[in-house]
């Protein structure tokens, strides 16, 4: 069995797998909640793949990076930049829309960070923010995008703040405003947010996360309003997890990694 | 045992210092005209240091929301919210440490708004606790340059407390002794200056973590020859360490500058934070802001004027900028962290571009992280985290 590696991003909302092999192709995918409180879930997940995998080396990324062991822990933004450097080798930014934050980042052709933009003050325009506002307004989530591009409608939501955004979304409710200018409002407040980013000129803005996923309107309505070079990276909600298998793959070819974990050492040795 | 004999040296310090607070006893800020609180025969007390330890210790949390009910706001100073809730609820962690039954009370009070406003609402409450007097010293603020015309002005002040203060103690000011502690002053700053630049060398033997400790007595004990002793002993130890070649941070790679408030609750996590990915935060505008080039005993009130009129909070943006700028040059910083305080505003120098400003004249690049002094909850772990290790990683690359 060859050699693969593996990435997993434990994001605030879902945690995804991702499967590389020497070629830096992927050969599986995997993606579960991360707030499931029960740890087997994670637990299975990861000996599934340790059991179909020759799994040489374990880098774990995002928030919850610190809670499984791995050989190495990379944050989600150098995790980022590595991931969609994987297919597209040039000077970019990335915009990673996730379930808490807003994340800008600037990355060379070979996938280093070499600046970046974090916001952590509110949930505004976060994954979060969309569906706690969706789930006042009523409204699908899986619905949103075909909804909101029925639309033409400009009238977006002035409050960031996502309780105050609440009750501005109630008032329209409550004034009969169609659902579908509901559903593109939301989308508009996101974008306002994103606009008030630091982003450089000049420079294709690559866009990844789990929000993006899930809601491909926004991508259009991000390049017609910020009036960039805007790409989708392919599956966006696995970029992070697909850099944590490429930097474990770099690792491996660098040096041998030190494994900092018993139980991972002991699944791997029943392979 | 500590990493440094220094941090042992300065428990018994401080237990002296503490178990010596009685009356008659003056209340000073950190930045303030302590030398004529001490030549006019006062102990003197700094609530701020007591604001830090509510913070270190993290019982501030405990009091910051007694501070709120009593009506003042969850968005101001930490220090003064702690410290006034902790009052409210008749405690202190001087008791445990030192035991002390409260925190010292005072027979005077003196603030000096070169740090800002906030003090005067934070000093004045206790003021009217005590019912006693309270004198502000207020400089002109966020200036370029300290102009003759400011110095008049802030001796007039110091005039006005000094007759307070007289009539208090029943004599007057011994100009004599006011020298002495201006020339003990000097002194202190002097070493402490010269503590601070053993950073300087790479790998240092000294953090910014380090410092915000080792800091106590060029605030507390400034104008006594225990702070000038205590600097010396601790300049040899650090040569000591610096001949051996003994790193603060083992495998330094990347020099960091911190600007802003510490966040007294999280030094510890903060500090193995920074060593984990092998980065020394070596200086910092806090540390650096008990540096006073300009004390003179032969001419103690103006110089002392001078000396606390130019303190970096004090001073304009343009101002901050070049001591900023001479800063990240003197000790090789490859990268600055802006500590944006939710609770102090006028210690936090991220909010008017000046990172942008400082990356753009020196090229070294910056990183803004939310936190505050006191109010842990406005602090964040996990971002914190991941904000620090993507940027030393960054400064990595971009060394290499
Ligand atoms: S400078 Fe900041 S922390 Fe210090 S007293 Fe003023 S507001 Fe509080």
């Amino acid at each position: 069995m060859n050699g693969s590696f593996l990435g997993i991003d434990l994001g605030s909302s879902y945690t995804k797998f991702i499967v590389i092999d020497e070629g830096a192709i992927i050969v599986d995918a995997e993606v579960i909640p991360t707030l499931s409180r029960r740890r087997e879930v994670l637990d299975k997940a990861m000996s599934g793949i340790l059991s179909r995998f020759n799994i040489q080396c374990i880098c774990a990324t995002g928030y919850g990076r610190r809670n499984v062991q791995a050989d190495l822990h990379k944050t989600e933004l150098i995790c980022a930049a590595a991931g969609v450097s994987v297919t597209h080798k040039m000077h970019k930014s990335i915009l990673d829309i996730g379930g808490e934050d807003i994340k800008i980042i600037e990355s060379d052709a070979n996938g280093s960070v070499v600046d970046f933009y974090m916001n952590n003050k509110c949930s505004a325009g976060t994954g979060t923010f969309i569906t706690e506002i969706a789930d006042r307004a009523e409204l699908d989530i899986a619905e949103m995008s075909t909804l909101a591009s029925k639309s033409k409608s400009d009238r977006t939501i002035n409050s960031f703040c996502t309780v105050f955004a609440k009750s501005e979304i109630l008032g329209w409710k409550f004034g009969g405003v169609p659902i579908e200018d509901i559903a593109r409002g939301i989308y508009l407040a996101v974008v306002d947010r994103v606009h008030k980013l630091p982003l450089k000129k000049g420079m294709p803005l690559f866009l990844c996360g789990g929000v993006i996923a899930h809601h491909p309107f926004l991508a259009g309505l991000l390049a017609e309003r910020l009036q960039a070079d805007i790409r989708v990276v392919e599956q966006p909600q696995y970029a992070v997890a697909l850099g944590a298998a490429r930097l474990a793959q770099e690792e491996m070819m660098s040096a041998k990694p030190v494994r900092e974990s018993p139980w991972i050492t002991r699944k791997l040795s029943k392979t | 045992m500590s990493r440094l004999r220094s941090q042992d040296k300065l428990k018994s310090i401080l237990k002296d210092y503490f178990v010596c607070l009685s009356s008659p006893l003056a209340w000073c800020t950190s930045v303030g005209p302590a030398e004529i609180l001490r030549a006019l025969g006062f102990n003197v007390y700094f609530p701020e240091n007591h604001g830090a330890l509510l913070g270190a210790s993290r019982t501030a949390g405990k009091y910051i929301p007694r501070a709120h009910q009593a009506g003042y706001d969850d968005e101001i100073c930490s220090y003064l919210t702690a410290d006034i809730g902790a009052y409210l609820m008749g405690e202190t962690p001087l008791s445990q440490a030192y035991g002390l039954p409260s925190i010292p009370r005072p027979d005077l009070i003196v603030f000096n708004t070169n740090q800002c406003r906030e003090v005067a609402e934070w000093f004045g409450f206790f003021g009217r606790e005590f019912g006693c007097p309270v004198v502000g010293i207020m400089p002109p603020r966020h200036i370029t340059e300290v102009s003759q015309a400011d110095i008049d002005n802030v001796v007039g002040q110091f005039e006005k407390a000094i007759k307070i203060g007289g009539e208090i103690m029943g004599r007057p000011l011994d100009y004599g002794r006011l020298k002495e502690t201006v020339a003990l002053s000097k002194q202190g700053a002097v070493l402490w200056r010269e503590v601070l630049e053993t950073a300087r060398k790479a790998p240092s033997p000294l953090t910014f973590w380090d410092g915000t400790i080792l800091m106590a007595p060029i605030v507390m004990l400034r104008g006594t020859q225990v702070c000038v002793d205590f600097y010396q002993e601790m300049l040899d130890e650090l040569r000591q360490l610096m001949n051996a070649k003994q790193a603060a941070v083992p495998d330094e790679q990347v020099r960091l500058f911190w600007e802003g408030m510490p966040i007294w609750g999280r030094l510890r996590a903060l500090s193995d934070l920074f060593a984990e990915n092998h980065a020394a935060v070596v200086a910092s505008t806090y540390c650096n802001s008990w540096v006073f080039d300009c004390f003179n005993p032969e001419d103690p009130l103006r110089s002392m004027a001078e000396a606390y009129t130019r303190v970096f909070i004090n001073r304009s943006e343009d101002a901050k900028l070049g001591i900023l700028r001479e800063l990240l040059d003197n000790y090789h910083i490859d990268g600055i962290v802006f500590h944006d305080s939710k609770t102090c505003f006028n210690n936090t120098n991220s909010r008017f571009n000046l990172p942008g400003r400082l990356q753009k004249a020196t090229g070294v690049p910056s990183l803004t992280i939310d936190g505050d002094l006191n109010d842990l909850r406005f602090f964040s772990e996990g971002q914190v985290r991941t904000k620090i290790e993507t940027f030393v990683e960054l400064l990595k690359t971009l060394k290499q």
